[in-house]
């Protein structure tokens, strides 16, 4: 979390926690919620009522795989809202205490004996999120120029990446082993964070490079990672191809990958780190993908203050959570119990122009434009200043003195320039429109020349 | 179940703790020691104006957006700030409705018709002393030797940029750079306290509140173009110690050039824009019919701050989606790495 330098010689520091937390087992609880992006419940081949195994491709074919993670009952089939605010599709299931595992799911001995499509139809057969994404058929593969295995963690609450690092040296060599040939990538790099040095020279790496990263966020996220030691860009997948060069994988990741490849498995389970207070209580649990947060909250036996916020994957990028009974999904890395007093608000003020937000901004953006043609939705300026690879890290909205939410403005504008919207709200119209006068401070001096030219014409 | 009451809201859910009041309140304990040495020099009548300055401007805010329906923002400080960076620039002698005057056209017209904090191309502060300066009926009243003529300061109370417009730099023999530093010199009731005014600005630049590229150029602007002066001709044109000790340089070089919105934000542009000021400074020093060209020179520059700030690199657009070619569907990695 924030550490203000006494001196502000130097903008403020966030700074990833080094303490070491045992991972705890989290007993599977009663009922599990499985969310799925973006379908309905024609694309499910089971239906209310009916039992399902631990592994089983809960997908009618070719739209899956969407992988049960415990044994049990199905309760119910309807909608979710995630914690990101969008429309899920959610299976309810009543669980049995013991895992019955799908006969389909094989092991896999010896990864350099498998090919590499093989690898990756039984990686994206266990239901691995990290390459999924990509992995459409198997046997489409974009040339992968870096893979970086992390073990830095996204966020300064989380530590269950660290974790992983310091538990399971020993296995290390086998991940990358496994994700060399599964991405097929031209070059292999695993990043630990500086504190974790003396453990490091110890390890076996296998093929891989090893680069030491300041743990000081954002250097954690996979598009930083990306930008400094891998090959530039993070690997996106698009309806017509792909765009980026290099795939990013946590550690926990890779390693759940190892064992449930060699032992048949799917993907069951998420080390999430749990957090409370400004400094303390961190703990690691091992958790059933799907499991409610209210149980973590209950075997952390920690109450939210009445007006708290839970915070599912950081204080930085994180998302603060309506209610308990958001699931941990395969992304859930981490989750914090903030109290009000460590909260602050949002206002709206203007930008005071103090240039802080730039100084902070890992990509180089002109955040202080940036923040101010995003509110105004003059977004044809927003996407040339390079709204597109802001990496809503938000450090812009952590320095901010004027406390503008930053973030929201710049990720309205990625939206809007996404889905085509930038066109009608040009300079020029804003220029005609008399809404705020000469007073709108989107518009400064000398910055009304043609903008019409810098608007993109075509569309992604 | 008992539903929990969970608060709701956008990312980052931590802040620093940096505020807009903290920046005013910063400026206030940085220049707590200039004030104190202009009471300490001209007594109640540096009171008198501080006091008339500030609270004029918070005023001229005030009434500005109460006419305008817009939110009363002067507790945010910084109407306070430009009331008192005002009040430092003026000789202890001036008549407050010329303060008043001054400060409601520099709040009204150069901050609050832009948009308020952040959005005022040039400093309110200095478009207000300009306003004095460039009234002819008003003009007068800056002029620090004659209007000064009745302190008792203890030292020689003259303002040394006037000495070298009138003399050349063969007057200035009685001035010791000491005395300068000190403070002992002619000029505006904080502007001379050359060593509290660097106190202040270094207590500043270390705690964040004003980049230190801009004061660092703006001296270093003022020492090349000086010290080429003075290398050409050194019997009109003064040392450059001189020029950064005498008149408004420190005084704007730390607090006058470093606003907030009609400064650049980004490096080069700051160093630039710092350095423009500087060399400006010296110019009309030398060349224009008025002793000191600080506040001319900054108000120059700021009307190109959004040129300067557009020295930076540019952002590299998201490549095109490079589409599924049969080179990227098969193959091997050696075979692919070979290719
Ligand atoms: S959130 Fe975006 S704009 Fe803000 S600092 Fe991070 S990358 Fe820069
Ligand atoms: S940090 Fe906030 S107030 Fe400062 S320039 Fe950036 S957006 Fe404006």
């Amino acid at each position: 979390m924030g550490l203000r330098s006494f001196f502000g010689i130097l903008p403020p520091r966030v700074s990833y926690r080094g303490v070491s937390a045992p991972v705890e087992p989290v007993p599977i609880p009663e009922k599990i919620r499985l969310l799925w992006y973006k379908r309905t419940p024609s694309d499910l081949a089971v239906q209310i009522g009916k039992r399902v195994e631990t592994g089983q491709d809960l997908a009618r074919d070719g739209k899956g795989p969407f992988v049960s993670t415990v044994t049990g009952r199905v309760e119910d089939i309807g909608e979710f809202q995630g914690v990101d605010a969008r429309e899920y599709l959610a299976i309810t299931i009543i669980t049995e205490q013991r895992d019955s595992f799908d006969p389909s799911l094989e092991a896999i001995e010896d990864f350099s004996e498998t090919k590499p499509e093989t690898l990756r139809a039984a990686v994206n057969r266990a239901g691995f999120t990290a390459l999924s994404p990509i992995i459409r058929d198997p046997r489409v593969w974009p040339r992968v120029d870096a893979l970086i295995i992390s073990a830095m963690d996204l966020d300064p609450q989380s530590v269950a990446n660290q974790q992983s690092f310091r538990d399971n040296t020993s296995e290390i060599g086998t991940a990358v082993e496994l994700l060399a040939r599964t991405t097929e990538a031209l070059k292999c790099t695993l990043a630990v964070p500086d504190n974790l040095a003396g453990i490091a020279t110890g390890v076996s790496m296998g093929a891989a490079a090893v680069v030491m990263v300041p743990p000081v966020y954002p250097y954690g996220l996979p598009e930083i990672l990306a930008k400094k030691y891998g090959a530039g860009l993070l690997l996106h997948p698009h309806d017509t191809g792909f765009s980026g060069n290099t795939i990013v994988v946590g550690l926990d990741h890779a390693l759940s990958m190892v064992h449930s490849l060699q032992g048949g498995k799917p993907m069951l389970e998420k080390t999430v780190t749990f957090s409370t207070g400004e400094n303390g209580g961190f703990r690691n649990f091992r958790v059933r993908i799907g499991t409610p947060v209210s149980e973590l909250l209950k075997m952390a036996s920690v109450e939210p203050a009445a007006g708290g916020k839970l915070i599912l994957n950081g204080t930085m990028r994180g998302y603060a959570c309506f209610s308990d009974k958001q699931p941990v999904t395969a992304t859930t890395e981490s989750l914090h119990v903030q109290s009000p007093s460590e909260g602050f608000s949002f206002q709206d003020t203007q930008c005071t122009n103090c240039g802080k937000c730039n100084q902070v901004c890992p990509v180089d953006l002109e955040v202080n434009l940036l923040g101010r043609f995003s509110e105004y939705g003059i977004y044809d300026k927003s996407r040339t200043l390079g709204a597109e690879n802001c990496i809503q890290c938000g450090l812009c909205a952590y320095v901010c003195p004027a406390r503008r939410p930053l973030v929201q403005y710049i990720t309205g504008a990625k939206q809007a320039i996404r889905s085509g919207l930038e066109e009608p709200v040009g300079m020029a119209e804003a220029m005609e429109c008399d809404a705020c006068g000469p007073s709108c401070p989107a518009i400064r001096l000398f910055d009304m020349g043609s903008d019409t030219e810098d608007s993109p014409k075509e569309k992604e | 179940m008992k539903t929990l009451d969970l608060t709701v809201s956008p990312a980052p859910h931590i802040h620093c703790g940096a505020r807009i009041t903290g920046v005013a309140y910063n400026f206030f304990l940085a220049l707590l020691p200039t004030v104190a040495f202009g009471v300490y020099y001209y007594g109640f009548d540096a009171i008198r104006v501080i006091g008339a300055s500030i609270a004029s401007a918070m005023i001229a805010e005030a009434v500005f957006q109460y006419i305008m329906k817009k939110p009363i923002t002067i507790a945010d400080g910084s109407a306070a700030v430009s009331g008192l960076l005002l009040a430092l620039i003026l000789p202890a002698s001036v008549p407050l409705y010329l303060v008043v005057v001054a400060n409601f056209v520099g709040i009204i017209i150069a901050k609050q018709c832009f948009g308020g904090l952040g959005a005022s191309p040039l400093n309110p502060v200095l478009v207000s002393w300009a306003i004095i300066r460039v009234t002819n009926t008003w003009a007068g009243f800056l002029d620090f030797d004659l209007t000064l003529i009745n302190y008792d300061t203890g030292f020689l109370l003259q303002y040394p940029l006037a000495v070298l417009k009138a003399e050349g730099s063969a007057g200035l023999a009685h001035f010791s750079l000491l005395d300068l530093f000190l403070g002992r010199q002619g000029g505006g009731i904080g502007a001379s306290a050359i060593i509290w005014l660097l106190a202040g600005g270094l207590y500043l630049v270390v705690r964040g509140m004003i980049r230190w590229e801009i004061p660092c150029s703006f001296l270093l602007g003022v020492i090349v173009v000086a010290g080429i002066f003075w290398l050409g001709n050194s019997k009109t044109y003064a040392n450059p110690m001189f020029h950064i000790l005498a008149g408004n340089v420190m005084i704007g070089a730390f607090f006058l050039s470093t606003d907030n919105s009609s400064a650049p934000v980004n490096r080069w542009g700051m160093v630039v824009f710092g350095f423009g000021c500087g060399a400006m400074t010296v110019v009309l020093r030398a060349w224009s019919v008025y002793p000191d060209g600080v506040v001319f020179a900054c108000l120059l520059m700021s009307l190109f701050t959004p040129l300067f700030d557009k020295l930076r690199a540019k952002q590299v657009l998201p490549q095109p989606v490079y589409p599924i070619t049969p080179a990227t569907i098969s193959g091997t990695v050696e075979e692919r790495s070979g290719q």
